[in-house]
């Protein structure tokens, strides 16, 4: 299999000099968190709660027990934790610093917004650069802004859920958000309000040794629906970044949340990610991932069926190229009855890659009629790399049911025989198998991105056969 | 001057290195993640205090393969030394304190008759077992643990090594008072050999089954671990596997089953895991859980860990109801409720013990 040395995806490794107004300096401490208050201006009541995160940060310990052996390798204080230009989000691209501009413009961000998004946040290292929603869903109560302008501009809405979904303690790294956290969106859908386009917030990082921590709160208010995309990139530095963003999503009764993500950052960024749903009556939240980039991932995006009804559901695909280590999965909490979940996962080990499944997936005592299916599939490229698959599943009770399959296989030789005997070669016939083993999921993605999807892994094939 | 005689300083050596085994080995604790939902802050530490005030007192009886029986020596001993447990360190060196009691077979030829082993206690037993299949020999071997009385326990550390072309059959049946204890570490070693291995835990209020395979040697080595369980009452039984494939060509096979009942807790944790170039290989492990009351807990946690190419490794795990429309089917019958449940559990356990000897079955 010498013949197929997958190259990752590089279009987004490229960066502009710094030009920064704020910068932090590095390591985490009360100065810095002051530093950052008094940068965003924020309230008294934020600056003691940050405080407090960060007490919390230092007393927890690192998942050390279960977590991949890279986890060791991050060092807090060798890391940035607040960079910012000091300029208010634009409305307008032409308003946008020209570096900031350039970035996006190079990552294709104001085409798509003109082509098919309802609205677009974009972050450049701690700050929001560029917010703009269709004028039509500001008049319907749509609100879609950063997690600072949500703070300061809708403090009623955004308060009372502010770590509710994600407490500070929940772990080390929600910790380190709440103390640190800068950027993100808060977006709020009012009752019955359906958006038909997605939104979209762009994540990128500029500058070296950088750690974004934003931080994303959604809420769809009853009966509202919406589709929320995110994609991750940076350029690759000499010294490792951190992203460490926590994404609470909220589904009031009947509502409706999608969440993609495409996150492929350079591979030396450890995507360290928190991302959980409240359910709640009749509500459904999906996760849509898909993880290419970053040195170590380490998500499991969860959802908490917290009303009777509610439906969870997580769709990962994962691409773990040499030296990259995808440690993906999901969980599920059973906390209501009658309540259902799916959980689809596929990962691809390339090379040296290691691609992990690790998952949870939880009824609760009392809950009766609960439901799970989780699906997990492996795919091996070369002789050294490796999968893994860790779920842990807990039931209570006689009735519900909870099934786990997991397989691990390989492209079957007499497939790529088949191909190259009608004249592929045989990286377009690996790209051909590959694709057709993700295919269903690929499918789940919006348009736009799994035609992305697909383009991508042709490429990284073509790359292989010069 | 007086030397003391060369057995004695061995035996003084032996004794400070077990001592300190057991002073450096550590309880397993709560982030001990081999013994996650196995609650070690009560069971391990209980179990622990048991063994550490040990009497060892139990009958240990052997048939059918007087040529074959040994008392545990020195060479027993350094194989327990050497085994591997699941997060029980601690455990394999309270068994060292203790060692002394069990039975040791070496296996030559074929054996038509079973061989049964059978330990029986009233205090707190810790006997060892350790089965050696040279090259060819086949047998099937029964073992029971039977704990009597109120604070009855069993710890038992187990060695089954299997030799190219040896053909073993190993059942083990821990049998409980209700309010007893029972732990087993097993070592399964099968270089080019077939080993099919089946527990069952029975009417222990805690028992914890560690099994470690390792599949190894010429192509067609196979091992075969088999488990079936009826909880009932607030029993817990806590189970933990590990099919490790060191080299290439072999396959193994695991089916794990739990009729879970009243406020009973069955754990399974199991780990297939294939080494760096141990291509072609064939893995396969199952854990099935009926559960039959409102306060039943299933923990299950299969796991995969795969570092080679060209393998077929899958798992599943699945719990859930009695099927209604079994039960519906025997009720139509005129078979009482409880009765027909009872059936369909039977066959939902009885599915293991024909898997694992299909030709009895014939």
């Amino acid at each position: 299999m010498a013949d197929l040395p997958f190259q990752p995806d590089t279009r987004g490794e490229f960066s502009f000099p710094e030009n920064h107004k704020y910068d932090a300096g590095y390591g985490l401490t009360e100065a810095t968190i002051d530093y950052i208050c008094d940068a965003k201006g924020e309230p008294d009541w934020l600056r003691r709660f940050r405080k407090d995160a960060l007490k919390k940060f230092h007393e927890l310990p690192m998942p050390y027990h279960w977590a991949p052996e890279g986890i060791r390798d991050v060092d807090f204080d060798q890391i940035r934790y607040y960079l910012s230009h000091g300029v208010p989000p634009r409305k307008s691209w032409d308003d946008v610093p020209d570096d900031v501009k350039r970035t996006f413009e190079r990552l294709g961000v104001p085409e798509q917004e003109r082509a098919f998004l309802a609205g677009v946040d974009a972050q450049y290292d701690s700050e929001t650069a560029y917010n703009n929603m269709r004028e039509e869903l500001s008049k319907q109560g749509v609100i879609f802004v950063n997690s600072t302008e949500g703070l300061k501009e809708h403090e009623d809405v955004f308060r009372p859920w502010f770590g509710k979904v994600i407490p500070v303690g929940d772990n080390k790294f929600s910790a380190l958000n709440h103390a640190a956290f800068s950027g993100g969106s808060f977006i709020y859908v009012p009752k019955g309000v359906k958006l038909k386009q997605p939104l979209q917030a762009y994540f990128r990082i500029n500058s070296e040794s950088m750690g974004q921590f934003e931080r994303t709160l959604i809420i769809a208010d009853e009966g509202a629906e919406l589709m929320y995309m995110e994609g991750c990139t940076a350029p690759k530095f000499d010294s490792a970044t951190l992203h460490s963003g926590v994404v609470e999503l909220v589904a009031l009764k009947g509502a409706k949340i999608q969440y993609v993500t495409v996150q492929n950052w350079a591979t030396n960024v450890y995507n360290l990610v928190i991302q959980r749903g409240l359910a709640m009556e009749d509500a459904e939240i999906r996760w849509i991932d898909c993880n290419l980039g970053s040195k170590l991932t380490m998500k499991y995006p969860a959802v908490v069926l917290q009303g009777r009804r509610a439906r969870g559901e997580v769709v990962s695909i994962s691409l773990a190229h040499d030296g990259q280590d995808q440690d993906t999965g999901a969980r599920m909490i059973h906390a209501a009855p009658e309540t259902t979940s799916n959980i689809v996962a596929k990962s691809i080990s390339i090379g040296k890659g290691r691609a992990s499944y690790r998952g949870e997936v939880n009824v609760l005592k009392g809950m009766k009629g609960c439901r799970n299916n989780t699906e997990c599939d492996a795919l091996l490229i070369s002789a050294e790399s490796r999968t893994d698959t860790y779920p842990a599943i807990t039931v209570n009770g006689n009735s519900c049911a909870v099934q786990h399959e997991a397989s691990v296989s390989q492209v079957d030789e007499e497939m790529l025989f088949y191909m190259q005997q009608r004249g592929l070669t045989r990286a377009q016939a690996m790209s051909l198998a590959v694709n057709g083993f993700i295919n269903d999921l690929v499918n789940e993605f919006p348009m736009e991105y799994s035609v992305e999807l697909r383009r991508l892994i042709d490429l990284e094939m073509e790359d292989s056969i010069g | 001057m007086d030397f003391p005689e060369n057995n004695d300083i061995r035996l003084a050596l032996e004794q400070a290195e077990a001592e300190h085994r057991l002073a450096t080995a550590t309880l397993p604790d709560r982030l001990c993640e081999d013994w996650r939902f196995g609650r070690p802050h009560k069971h391990a530490a209980a179990m622990a205090e048991l063994a550490e005030s040990a009497d060892n007192a139990g009958t240990v009886t052997v048939e059918g393969a007087d040529d074959a029986l040994c008392e545990p020596d020195d060479d027993a001993r350094d194989s327990v030394k050497l085994m591997q447990s699941i997060g029980s360190d601690k455990f394999l060196a309270l068994q060292l304190a203790h060692f002394g009691k069990g039975v040791v077979l070496f296996l030559e030829r074929s054996y038509k008759e079973p061989i049964t082993i059978t330990y029986e206690t009233e205090g707190t037993f810790l006997p060892t077992t350790q089965i050696v299949a040279v090259a060819g020999a086949k047998a099937r071997i029964i073992e029971r643990h039977i704990c009597r009385g109120e604070k009855a326990a069993i710890l038992c550390t187990r060695t089954i090594m299997a030799a190219e072309g040896a053909e073993l059959s190993v059942e083990l049946h821990e049998e409980g008072s209700g309010a007893s204890r029972a732990m087993n570490i097993t070592n399964i070693t099968a270089d080019g050999a077939a080993v099919r291995h089946l527990t069952t835990h029975s009417n222990h209020a805690w028992a914890r089954e560690e099994t470690v395979a390792e599949i190894m040697g010429a192509k067609g080595t196979d091992v075969q671990l088999y488990s079936a369980n009826r909880l009932g009452a607030a029993q817990v039984l806590d189970q933990h596997t590990r099919q490790r494939h060191t080299s290439g060509g072999s396959t193994s096979n695991l089916l794990y089953k739990n009729v879970v009942d009243d406020k009973a807790t069955a754990v399974f944790a199991g780990n297939i895991y294939v080494s760096p170039g141990a291509h072609d290989t064939d893995a396969y492990q199952s854990n099935r859980n009926m559960m039959l009351s409102e306060d039943a807990t299933i923990h299950s946690l299969p796991g995969l860990e795969i570092l080679a190419d060209h393998v077929r490794c899958s798992h599943g795990s699945a719990s859930a109801p009695m099927d209604e429309e079994q039960l519906f089917y025997l009720l139509s019958r005129g078979i009482p409720r409880h009765t027909a449940q009872l059936l369909v559990a039977e066959g939902f356990l009885g599915d293991v013990t024909s898997r694992f000897s299909p030709a009895e079955q014939d």
